[in-house]
């Protein structure tokens, strides 16, 4: 016992402990990574425009007198300004100039160039009004926080309309697109050019020119695509030519691959080609097949491959989609039967003259899946490292249908940028600091729970060292390894990375992150298990008696603020009342050991 | 092998041609030459499955067809 603390103190000190946690609850590294991504694409300064702040209550005759003397024309913003003095002028020249002579009277707040805030990036591309799909995923916000810049995809595919070359032609709306030099594993050369439209159709989607007063939007319209022509001019291709590019798409610098295409049984080639490029940091990113019954294509099935089942205008399934047991998520792809307004608009060439284009409305995975792997260029521009990192994201963004976490037909549920987005920012931006509050939290209330004969201090029981070290790798994981996890690269980074997550998270090393929690981790068990151990060895009391606060903080705080989805539980609602049953065994393991022995 | 069913055009992607089996499968038709084109047809087909087929229809095996007979 720490004698100069009385009982009485333990409050004070609490709550003192809790606010210093607070305090350092925002790292480094969380603030770095907002500084990193675009500072705030939605202001825009207005050209020759300032705006001028006098003290409150100047009026306007006397700023007009100061007007000649600077050389412009102030008005009072809005009725406001008689009483906050705030001016704004326009059709000012040299802006700095003027501004630094405005700054230097006494009368003058502030003084800077006028920005221009907007709801959100609003392309002027003339068809963007007809792309209902870009709004389903939520791309005008998403567009304010990434653009895809310099992230390569590969789009393996029947060639892209990228170049003019023999008698194709680019396509006028991917002018301005950055590309890296593919290849044709078709004709077996380095022009992979599209003579079929449906490859241009789907690097459209990811990559369609935008802003540029020209067709319609694209995605990740900063991301550098890579044409990989692997289907010949019927749209056919082999699992050979299709492994081989997806190893060429990996070897030369893509992040993202996409596949548009499907069918034919299971080929270990081409499964082992999809692991190659997992393991090399590849987003692997598939259409589920327009069968309409319960089979998902290969590649879409196998282990490393993001699997995309299409929805309509009214998000729900598309009546040709495929879906089943390995499905990943839901994106638009169009469903047709109320007209052509239905499908995916993209630029295109024409099927019957490859130097033709055209704007074509078409339906299907294919469609679905380029969304998905644009999304995926976004997340890596905006910070993910990994397939993990970007797989996680997009299914942590998804908006679920109906009540279940997962489903055959949506998998996670439809794809939403913004959303994913976010979602990334939390898990790469901070370390969840509010389950170690928690269990602070519940500590106390343990502590309190006990009669004064039995209870030790609140700081004794904090500073054993055995119950600090469980308590925090129980709740936020061994955060330290957080901070070097960025010096190291492949195999050392993804076991640091490992580490630093929380124990009830660990189970996510073996099966995989961006799967559903274990609700078998997310429960007392770990706890419980241990605290049979503490029986015998009264030692780890402490160290026990960490975990089972460090749990109770980490399962009470999920049941309060989100309720994570957990696997096999067939509805999602159940989550909560498992977490919360838990939590209370977890805080009646800790008050049987951490009471002091009454001897 | 041997067929029979209905030819059909799917406007899924940029457009299909498919053989809707009597044994109850789709099958993406190829080869065969541009007549088999004819949308509600019934038909017998003799060609064969390809196996390591991947294609953009995604609508069940390829199926290579070397002769037809309209019905």
């Amino acid at each position: 016992m720490i004698p100069f603390f009385s009982r009485r103190a333990l409050p004070v000190l609490s709550a003192s402990l809790l606010l210093l946690v607070a305090c350092a609850s925002e790292p480094d590294s969380a603030r770095k990574v907002r500084s990193e991504g675009l500072s705030d694409p939605s202001a825009e300064v207005e050209p020759g425009a300032i705006v001028v702040d006098f003290k409150d209550g100047t009026t306007k005759a006397e700023f007009d007198a100061l007007e000649k003397d600077w050389g412009v024309d102030l008005e009072f913003n809005s009725i406001e300004g008689a009483e906050d003095g705030i001016t704004i002028a326009r059709g000012v020249g040299d802006v700095d100039a003027v501004l630094a002579k405005i700054r230097q009277n006494p009368n003058v707040e502030a003084a800077e160039p006028l920005e221009v805030y907007r709801s959100s990036y609003v392309p002027n591309d003339p068809g963007y009004t007809k792309q209902w799909n870009l709004q389903m995923i939520d791309m005008p916000k998403a567009w304010d926080k990434s653009r895809g810049k310099g992230v390569v995809v590969a789009v393996l595919d029947t060639g892209i309309a990228y170049e003019d070359y023999d008698d194709f032609k680019q396509v006028p709306d991917l002018k301005g697109i950055k590309f890296v030099k593919g290849y044709d594993f078709v004709n077996k050369d380095e022009h992979a050019n599209d003579d079929h439209g449906h490859g241009t159709h789907v690097a459209g989607t990811i990559a369609q020119a935008t802003n540029n007063s020209e067709g319609v939007a694209g995605v990740a319209f900063e991301a550098t695509l890579m044409p990989v022509k692997v289907l010949d001019h019927f749209g056919r291709g082999t699992s050979a030519n299709i492994a081989d590019a997806i190893r060429f798409a990996a070897d030369n610098g893509a992040k993202v691959i996409n596949m548009s295409l499907g069918g034919g049984g299971y080929s270990a080639v081409m499964e082992s080609a999809v692991a190659y490029a997992r393991k090399k940091g590849v987003t692997v990113v598939c259409a589920a097949g327009n069968g309409g019954r319960a089979k998902v294509e290969y590649p879409a099935a196998y282990e490393g491959a993001v699997a995309v089942s299409a929805v309509g205008p009214d998000g729900t399934l598309a009546p040709y989609s495929s879906y089943g047991k390995e499905l990943d998520i839901a994106a638009p792809g169009g469903d047709k039967r109320q007209g052509e307004a239905g499908g995916i608009i993209q630029n295109t060439i024409d099927q019957r003259d490859v130097s033709k284009s055209v704007y074509a409305s078409y339906q299907g995975t294919s469609m679905a899946t380029p969304h998905v792997a644009a999304v995926a260029a976004l997340l890596y521009a905006a910070g993910a490292k990994t397939p993990d990192e970007v797989e996680k994201a997009l299914y942590d963004g998804a908006k679920p249908v109906g009540d279940k976490a997962w489903s055959e037909q949506y998998g996670h549920g439809v794809l939403n940028a913004q959303r994913s987005l976010e979602a990334l920012g939390k898990t790469r931006g901070a370390l969840d600091w509010n389950p170690l509050l928690a269990g602070l939290g519940m500590l106390a209330m343990v502590l309190l729970s006990l009669s004064k004969r039995i209870r030790p201090g609140y700081l004794n029981v904090l500073f054993n060292p055995g119950f600090l070290f469980s308590l925090i790798v129980s709740t936020v994981g061994f955060f330290i390894a957080h901070y070097f996890a960025g010096w190291f690269s492949g195999g050392a980074a993804d076991v640091l990375d490992a580490t630093s997550l929380p124990i009830p998270d660990l189970d996510r090393i073996i099966f995989g992150r961006g799967k559903l929690a274990n609700p078998l981790f997310y429960s007392a068990l770990i706890p419980v298990v241990a605290s049979l151990l503490a029986v015998r060895f009264k030692g780890l009391r402490p160290v026990v008696g960490g975990l089972a606060i460090g749990f109770a903080g980490f399962l009470g705080y999920g049941a309060w603020a989100h309720a994570p989805a957990l696997a096999w539980m067939p509805f999602k609602f159940l989550a909560m009342p498992w977490l919360v049953l838990n939590t209370l065994i977890c805080l009646f393991v800790a008050r049987a050991l951490l009471r002091k022995e009454s001897v | 092998m041997k067929i029979r069913g209905k030819i059909a055009f799917r406007d899924l992607e940029t457009g299909i041609w498919v053989l809707e089996g009597d044994d109850g499968r789709t099958y993406e038709l190829a080869g065969g030459d541009r007549k088999i084109k004819r949308d509600g047809q019934r038909v017998e087909v003799d060609g064969e499955v390809k196996k390591d087929a991947v294609s953009i229809g995604m609508v069940g095996p390829l199926f290579h067809v070397k002769s037809y007979r309209f019905e």
